[in-house]
């Protein structure tokens, strides 16, 4: 613990289509303080560094944990989760941003609905037939099952789609979670046989093809989920299945 | 009989609401879900352990029965036993049905599902997605809904929040009022039936294992327009979290179910690095007191031993308040496969990593088996009839509540990993009840005038243009920590009335103060000030209900301890002479020459204790006061007995 | 087969885009800087395969269906490929993104080199019409002028490293993209592959380079005429 207090640029804007603008607070460093505690104590005390006291920074949080996948914005130039973002480990003054490749909805929050829509158009989900009692699952290897559960674990943050140089704000492409997930889908044993409805799903324009494999998606995953081992891989899978829609269609 | 589909709003996005949205569009009907957030980031992602069901795949002799006799004996005897009974026989269903929606359960090398151990039972009985069970299962779950919603069977509302019901003359509750976050619009929808899935209170201690938004506000509402809010003061609180400063994040009792050790050094002055300190030395302070469950006792008992061990010992690490849990002896591919997630997250906030050096960990609040009282229809079997419409139906008619926000089904104190379960039972096994409820009724939702919906609607506008005025000296935010300090201080692991009393008066303090609050943000987009201040209104009320709950229950039963009603169970006791004396008992008079002297002097109080509280404590608002009540607990097809775990 | 949809168009063009960068281009290349390496060898070896190509038939039909027409299409898919990104290497300093960034940058620099040395070679060879063995005297006496200055060789040099560059980075991402290289290890292990084959190429275009400046041979009368 070096600093007394720790500095804080905010990049703000009230609303969708009002300009951005910085505002710097100060607030007191503690043991264990992460972004999102420092904004914390911003909300208890919104005063900036020139003594203006301002309505209070608005972010999204849940979880605190890095499960929920809500807190993500970006710090110090890198996109990330708020939550695991210690203090001590950040180089100071500290910066904050909005995601800029979501819309903003207000200061630090953004609107990832895209990203929900996008598990719709792949189809991100298992055909079952019913919720009603038919017993068992489908038997499987664990190993098959090690590699759908890391897979799983993304939280649609969105960490990958802001890294991404190839997803902007104006275009549309599904990105590294979106392929991951169709990739997902597919390997189990109840999900393949929708198979084709997903590889077709990302075989337009912001699909699969599109990927420029610049692979900043992965670096930035904080669950280290192989999204590039997944692009590949839906790389394979779309080219077979174009074959087949080529010559059996 | 309606000619058109039953419509429902689950407020909710968690295991409970999703399960019964998936359920309810299966059946046909129309589902809107309410979320405060975009579905997948709802708190039942945090459970981390896993859910348990009595498959018994390692042929242990483990039966539902088994599970069911556990979960009540967790809980003190205190949940209605056909409610849990009936839930413990669906376990392995909803299992293999989370299972059949691609949930990545771990598995044996044969491929079939792997099950590990946890706290309150002796049988491996828990399936687990790695460490981060609660988010797979959500996730599969909103795959599900979100699947209905791109059929156009369902509906969802995210970014919005449940400000209160709309009740109609007769008091039934005929939809909800809901507030758009970003636009900041009020606007009353109306349904046929309204269900709150809005998990627990955590927030009301400001520092828990909880997530932001578990504030409790949405059942406090409900409290606060009639409904019956019981066993508040039973709030759980697990053993083993990481201390930290915007949250006490959660380490999983499934560490301890891996293997994971608690112990601290049996000399308070050993600074010695942990891994330096032999054997001999080290204190395994459960695995000595409780040598049949070791580490994996109930949760209430573990945080109990470590605030023992912590403060009346003075045994904590460096004299610091914290334990060691320990998975060192463990390799390294193992803790990977089985508890990666949580692992993780321990290195992430402490830099530290556990594979390597023991964890620190301490007690933290994390569950409330308390919640809005709800009803069940038993059938004759002693399980449930799942077309009930009284099953989960709070005491306002047409509304209903699930999961944690309901009460029923941990008792005094909930084994770790059966909350999974009795949100998803919850959640699946009301579907059919609501759509009996919506055919008895006389009168549709159409048939009531609009004025109800508009006179509610202006009601919460009103609620909102004040609360926006509020220009006194008060940060909500530092108050809402203030009320979490003195909750953290007074109703915590152990109570006693001097304290209790002391947090009474010093709520009233934080409620007059509330009236000084300032409204930190007047914008009418995006604006998330005016709604904490209400929640924080509404954690006001509940604290009072936790506050109040605890202070008259004079005795000690599960979470809830009282170390001056501690009834000091004889060391060499066995809970079945309990039974032998009740038998000999309804025979007539107990032979005082079968049973030590202090054995039977214990379970003549015991009994005796039984009778007064063995009761679910209800509170109702009156005069802006929880006027607190007893019912009766349903405990037909179990003996209460005294509990023991060594 | 039904009438394609726009995404399926998309698809195919992208497919083709990526395609059309192995082959024909890429064993074009290939092909081009192996021959011209012939030029280390002796001005004879070169200055004969440069006859043998000059007098294939239909020369220019072949030219445009197998090098023009790929080249364009494969040059405006780069640029709509292009426009629909933004490069972010300043803030992700990540090995793979620059290599990304930077594959895009060859591209463009390949495209206006292509422009320069079509414009100085082929565009001239047409317009005067010296065509079969009238071509190869004609085109090394160009070359032997263009290698004497320092401007020429650095426009070559940067022209065969950005080439050979954007071809095998190109060619790595041809094997992800068609999912042929999927793991980690894979794809690791493809990059050094593709990066010697880069080096290889470069190499050999350099010397071609070097030895047309140290060695600028004036071209005779062939054998055959």
């Amino acid at each position: 613990m070096t600093e007394k207090n720790i500095t804080l640029k905010i990049k703000r804007q009230d609303t969708p289509s009002s300009s951005a603008y910085w505002q710097t607070f100060e607030v007191p460093n503690k043991p264990f303080a992460n972004i999102i505690s420092c904004l914390m104590e911003v909300q208890m005390s919104p005063t900036t560094v020139d003594g203006k006291t301002v309505h209070p920074v608005t972010w999204d949080s849940n979880c605190l944990e890095e499960v929920c996948g809500s807190c993500t914005m970006v710090i110090n130039g890198r996109v990330r989760q708020a939550c695991t973002a210690l203090v001590d480990n950040l180089e100071k003054p500290i910066t904050l941003e909005p995601m800029s490749k979501f819309p903003v909805v207000r200061d630090l929050q953004v609107n990832r609905e895209r990203m929900f829509e996008n598990l719709k158009k792949v189809k991100a989900w298992i055909e079952i037939d019913g919720s009603h009692d038919i017993g068992e699952g489908p038997i499987m290897p664990d190993q098959d099952r090690a590699k759908r559960y890391v897979m799983s674990e993304c939280m649609t943050c969105g960490c990958c789609l802001e890294a991404c140089p190839q997803f902007t704000l104006d275009n549309t492409f599904l990105g590294a979670s979106t392929f991951n997930q169709v990739r997902l889908f597919n390997l189990h044993p109840t999900g393949e046989m929708r198979k084709e409805d997903r590889l077709n799903a990302v075989m337009g324009e912001g699909g699969i093809a599109d990927c420029g494999n610049a692979q900043v998606c992965v670096e930035v995953c904080p669950k280290n989920i192989p999204l590039t081992e997944s692009i590949a891989d839906i790389g394979r899978q779309t080219t077979w299945q174009a074959i087949k829609n080529l010559f059996t269609k | 009989m309606m000619n058109r589909k039953k419509k429902i709003i689950i407020i909710g996005g968690g295991l409970a609401g999703l399960a019964l949205a998936m359920k309810f569009c299966e059946r046909n009907g129309e589902v809107t879900v309410v979320s405060y957030q975009s579905l997948k980031r709802s708190h039942s992602v945090c459970a981390q352990g896993g859910i348990n069901a009595a498959i018994d795949a390692k042929n242990e002799g483990d039966t539902p029965e088994k599970h069911f006799y556990d979960t009540i004996k967790g809980g003190d005897f205190l949940a209605h036993q056909p409610l849990v009974r009936d839930m413990c026989y669906q376990a392995p269903a909803i299992i293999h049905l989370m299972d059949r929606m691609g949930v990545a359960f771990n598995r044996t090398g044969e491929g079939h599902l792997d099950f590990r151990r946890f706290g309150g039972t002796l049988y491996n009985r828990t399936a687990f997605a790695g460490a981060t069970t609660g988010q797979q299962l959500v996730y599969a779950l909103d795959e599900q809904v979100r699947r209905h919603v791109h059929d156009g069977a369902a509906k969802t509302l995210e970014w919005h929040e449940y400000l209160g019901a709309v009740l109609d003359s007769e008091g039934i509750c005929r939809g909800a009022v809901i507030h758009d976050l970003r636009t900041d619009e009020i606007y009353a929808l109306q349904a046929d039936a309204v269900v709150l899935a809005t998990g627990g209170p955590g927030q009301v201690y400001a520092r828990s294992t909880n997530s932001v938004v578990n504030t409790g506000a949405a059942a406090t509402t409900a409290y606060m327009q009639g409904a019956k809010y019981a066993n508040g003061e039973f709030i759980q609180i697990h053993p083993t979290a990481i201390p930290g400063q915007d949250k006490l994040r959660l380490m999983s009792e499934s560490a301890r179910g891996e293997g994971g050790r608690i112990w601290v050094p049996r000399d308070a002055n050993d600074r010695r690095d942990p891994k330096k300190i032999p054997e001999s030395e080290r204190y395994y302070f459960l695995e000595e007191r409780y040598p049949l469950f070791k580490n994996l006792v109930p949760r209430d008992v573990a945080s109990r031993e470590i605030y023992d061990i912590v403060y009346n010992q003075n045994l904590g690490i460096s004299g610091d308040p914290m334990v060691y849990l320990d998975l060192t002896h463990k390799s390294r591919e193992f803790l990977d496969n089985r508890l990666g997630g949580i692992l993780d997250i321990y290195t992430k906030f402490t830099g530290v990593d556990p594979r390597e050096t023991p964890m620190k960990i301490f007690p933290a609040v994390h569950y409330s088996m308390g919640g809005l009282w709800t009803d069940y229809g038993p059938d004759n079997d002693g399980l449930i009839d799942h077309g009930s419409p009284r099953n989960q139906m709070t005491s306002i008619q047409g509304l209903f509540a699930a999961g944690e926000a309901d009460y029923q089904y941990h008792g005094a104190n909930r084994l770790g990993a059966n909350s999974l379960l009795s949100c998803i039972y919850t959640g699946l096994m009301m579907a059919r009840g609501i759509m009996n409820y919506t055919d008895s009724l006389e009168k549709s939702v159409e048939d009531i005038p609009s004025t109800v919906f508009d006179d509610t609607r202006a009601h919460w506008q009103n609620r909102f243009k004040d609360i926006k005025k509020m220009d006194g000296a008060e940060n909500p935010h530092k108050l809402h920590h203030e009320l979490g300090d003195i909750m953290l201080a007074n109703v915590l692991i152990v109570r006693d009335n001097k304290s209790l009393e002391k947090a009474v008066h010093a709520i009233n303090d934080i409620e007059t103060r509330f009236l000084d609050v300032k409204c930190l943000d007047t914008h009418d987009w995006a604006n998330p000030s005016p709604s904490f201040i209400n929640q924080l209104y509404c954690m006001i009320h509940l604290s009072k209900i936790i506050t109040k709950g605890a202070l008259m229950r004079d005795e000690f039963r599960g979470s809830h301890y009282k170390p001056d009603f501690d009834m000091n169970q004889p060391k060499d006791f066995d809970p079945h002479e309990y039974i032998d004396y009740l038998e000999q008992k309804q025979y007539g008079e107990v032979s005082v020459k079968k049973f030590p002297a202090d054995h039977l002097d214990y379970m003549k109080r015991f009994e005796a204790n039984n009778e007064k509280w063995l009761k679910t404590t209800v509170a109702q608002y009156k005069d802006n006061q929880p006027e607190i009540t007893y019912e009766e607990v349903n405990t037909s097809l179990v003996t209460p007995r005294p509990r023991k775990y060594d | 087969m039904a009438k394609p949809s726009k995404d399926e168009i998309h698809y195919l063009l992208l497919k083709l885009h990526s395609l059309t960068g192995l082959v024909p281009i890429g064993a074009f290349l290939v092909v081009h800087l192996c021959v011209n390496s012939l030029r280390t060898v002796g001005p004879w070896p070169y200055q004969l395969s440069i006859d043998a190509i000059n007098n294939l038939p239909f020369l220019l039909i072949i030219e445009i269906t197998f090098i023009y027409i790929p080249l364009l299409f494969h040059s405006v898919m780069g640029f709509y490929v292009m426009h629909h990104a933004k490069t972010n290497v300043h803030r992700y300093r990540y090995p793979r993104n620059g290599l990304y960034t930077l594959q895009r940058l060859s591209g463009a620099v390949v495209f206006v080199f292509l422009i320069y040395h079509l414009g100085t070679t082929v565009a001239p060879k047409l317009w005067e019409g010296k065509h079969h063995f009238e071509a190869a005297p004609f085109l090394i006496d160009i070359l032997n002028g263009e290698f004497q200055t320092w401007q020429g060789i650095l426009v070559y040099t940067i022209g065969i490293v950005s080439a050979t560059f954007h071809f095998s980075n190109g060619l790595w991402g041809f094997c992800v993209s068609w999912g042929i290289l999927i793991g980690e290890n894979a794809q690791r292990n493809g990059a050094i592959v593709f990066a010697t084959i880069g080096l290889a190429l470069t190499v050999l275009g350099m010397a071609t380079v070097l030895e047309f400046n140290m060695n600028p041979v004036p071209v005779e009368a062939t054998v055959a005429r």
